[in-house]
C-alpha cells in the first residue's frame, strides 16, 4: 500500500486521511475536492494516475492544510509518529512539509517500529529534514534538482538557502562530482534521481543510468514538474519495479508526457499529468521490460 | 502542546536557527511571543563562535526565518540577527540566474524559479522549492502581473518564500528594463 504524506496550500484544511481519487484534475480526499497543482496535491495525482493505469490500490494519504506557518506540517508529522507502524504501508513517500529535523527523527524512530520497513521516498521539504538531522541514508529514493542536490552535498547546509556558492554554481558537467559528496558524506538515500537536463539515476553512490531524451527545457519552469516524477516513481517502486528502474522510467515518462503535452513555460502541471495514460500506452511496455532485464543482469 | 509539557523521552529540539538578542530581556520576551504564536522556540545558550549581544538566545527552525523575524518587528522585540546554528555554515544565496525561452524569461534564485511572459510581464509559473507555503504562493502569483503580484516577503514565512522573493525582485528589476544585478554565478566566490 503506498501512503503519501504532505501539506497542501488550503488554509484551515483540517487533517485528512484516507484513500485518493483523482477527477477533472482534482484530488477527492473525505469531502473535499484539492486542486491537483504544484506541491504534494500534483505528486499525489501523478501517483494515482499511474496507479490507476497499473491497476494498483489507489494510495492511502495523510494531508493537512498548511500555507507556511507549520500548522498542518506538524500535525501530519504527529498523525504518522503515531500511526505509522499501524498501517504499515509498502511505499511511504513524504513530500511538502515543514522541515522539520526533531520531528523527522521521530518519524523516522517510528517507522523502524514497522513490521515490515517500508521503501522511504523523501521530496522537498521532508527530503530537506531528512538531509539536515543526517537521516538520509535511513531512505530509499531522494529526487532533488540541481540546486538541492547542491543543498545534499554541502555538509553543513540545512536548508538549499544557505548552500555554498561554489555547490550551488557547479556546471552541469559536475553534478557526478556533486552525486559522490552526497554520498560521502552520507546525505544521500540508497537511490538518487536527480533531476536536470540529465536526469541522474544513483544507486549506492554510482551512477547507473542517465536520460536525455526527449529533451523538454520548458519542464523546470512548469510547477509541479519535479513533484511528478516523484509520484511516478512511488507508483512504479509500488507495482514492483526495481527503485533504479523506478526512477528510469519516472524520468523517461515525465519528459515523455511534456513532449506529448507540447509544453510551454506556462503550461499547467495537469496538462502534463494528463498525458500520462497515452505515454504509458505508447512506452511503458518497452520501458518496464528493459528495467526487469537491467534489474536481471 | 509547549516545549515544557512535551514528553521528556522525545528528541530534544533541533531547530538550526539562532535568534540572538541585546539584552537578555528580549530573548526570554522572544521565547514567549514566538511560542504563543505558534513556533517552535527554546532558550538556549550561543555558541562562543555566534555569541554577540547578551549570553541567551533562542533557538528556532532555521526554514522558518523570514515569518520568525516578521514576527519580532512586529511584536517591537529587539534582536540582533537569526543566524544558522552550525557555524560553517555559508551564507544566504544571493546568485540570481536567468534562462531565455523566447516568450518568457524564468529567473532563478536559489532552489526557487518565477517565470514571466517578456511582452505582458504576467507570471505564467514558479516552480522549485519544498517548504509548505511554496505551493501557496505559486496559486497567488500564477496569472498576476509581476507589478501587481503579492510579495512572497509579506505572506510567505520559509527560506523558500525568501527565494522567491529575490526571483520577483529580480524579475521584476528585468521587466522594468534596469541593468541585472551582478548576482549570477560568473561574479564572486564563497
Amino acid at each position: 500500500m503506498i501512503l503519501i504524506a504532505g501539506t497542501v496550500p488550503i488554509k484551515g484544511l483540517p487533517l485528512v486521511v484516507g484513500r485518493v481519487q483523482v477527477e477533472a484534475e482534482a484530488l477527492v480526499i473525505g469531502g473535499y475536492r484539492i486542486p491537483a497543482a504544484q506541491g504534494t496535491a500534483a505528486m499525489t495525482s501523478a501517483a494515482c494516475v499511474t496507479g490507476d493505469y497499473l491497476r494498483l490500490a489507489s494510495p492511502q494519504v495523510v494531508l493537512a492544510g498548511d500555507i507556511g506557518d507549520g500548522g498542518g506540517s506538524r500535525e501530519v508529522y504527529e498523525y504518522l509518529i503515531k500511526n505509522v507502524a499501524s498501517l504499515g504501508p509498502t511505499v511511504l513517500a513524504l513530500h511538502y512539509c515543514l522541515p522539520d529535523m526533531t520531528l523527522m527523527r521521530r518519524l523516522c524512530r517510528a517507522v523502524k517500529d514497522c513490521r515490515r520497513r517500508p521503501l522511504l521516498i523523501a521530496d522537498a521539504g521532508a527530503m530537506y529534514a531528512a538531509k539536515a538531522a543526517g537521516l538520509a541514508p535511513e531512505f530509499s529514493v531522494f529526487t532533488p534538482d540541481a540546486s538541492e542536490l547542491a543543498f545534499l552535498a554541502d555538509r553543513e547546509a540545512t536548508h538549499p538557502a544557505y548552500v555554498s556558492r561554489h555547490l550551488f554554481c557547479a556546471e552541469a558537467a559536475r553534478t557526478p562530482a556533486l552525486i559522490v559528496y552526497a554520498y560521502r558524506q552520507h546525505s544521500a538515500p540508497r537511490v538518487l534521481l536527480v533531476k536536470g537536463a540529465t536526469d541522474y539515476i544513483a544507486l549506492d553512490g554510482d551512477i547507473v543510468a542517465t536520460v536525455t531524451e526527449p529533451d523538454v527545457p520548458e519542464l523546470e519552469a512548469i510547477g509541479g514538474t519535479g513533484d511528478t516524477i516523484t509520484g511516478l516513481l512511488t507508483a512504479f517502486a509500488d507495482a514492483g519495479l526495481e527503485l533504479a528502474g523506478a526512477a528510469l522510467v519516472a524520468a523517461k515518462a515525465n519528459r515523455t508526457a511534456g513532449r506529448f503535452a507540447q509544453a510551454t513555460p506556462a503550461t499547467r502541471v495537469s496538462q502534463i499529468i494528463s498525458q500520462f495514460p497515452a505515454v504509458f500506452v505508447e512506452h511503458l511496455g518497452r520501458w518496464s521490460q528493459s528495467c526487469a532485464l537491467r534489474s536481471a543482469l | 502542546m509547549t516545549e515544557g509539557s512535551r514528553d521528556k523521552t522525545e528528541a530534544p529540539f533541533e531547530g538550526g536557527g539562532l535568534v540572538l538578542f541585546p539584552v537578555v530581556r528580549q530573548a526570554i520576551e522572544a521565547e514567549r511571543v514566538l511560542r504563543e504564536a505558534g513556533y517552535r522556540a527554546r532558550l538556549v545558550s550561543p555558541p562562543v563562535q555566534l555569541r554577540k549581544g547578551c549570553d541567551l538566545a533562542v533557538e528556532v527552525n532555521l526554514a522558518e526565518k523570514p515569518g520568525i523575524e516578521r514576527c519580532l518587528e512586529q511584536t517591537g522585540i529587539d534582536y540582533l540577527g537569526l543566524e544558522p546554528l552550525k557555524t560553517g555554515t555559508s551564507p544566504l544565496l544571493e546568485v540570481v540566474t536567468v534562462t531565455d525561452f523566447g516568450g518568457w524569461l524564468m529567473v532563478r534564485a536559489g532552489n526557487m524559479k518565477l517565470t514571466f511572459d517578456k511582452e505582458s510581464g504576467q507570471i505564467v509559473n514558479t516552480s522549485g522549492g519544498g517548504c509548505p507555503d511554496i505551493p501557496y504562493l505559486h496559486a497567488e502569483l500564477v496569472g498576476r502581473p509581476l507589478a501587481k503580484a503579492p510579495r512572497p516577503r509579506e505572506t510567505g514565512f520559509t527560506l523558500c518564500a525568501l527565494m522567491l522573493e529575490r526571483a520577483l525582485e529580480e524579475g521584476l528589476i528585468i521587466w522594468k528594463g534596469g541593468e541585472r544585478r551582478d548576482t549570477d554565478c560568473r561574479h564572486g566566490s564563497d
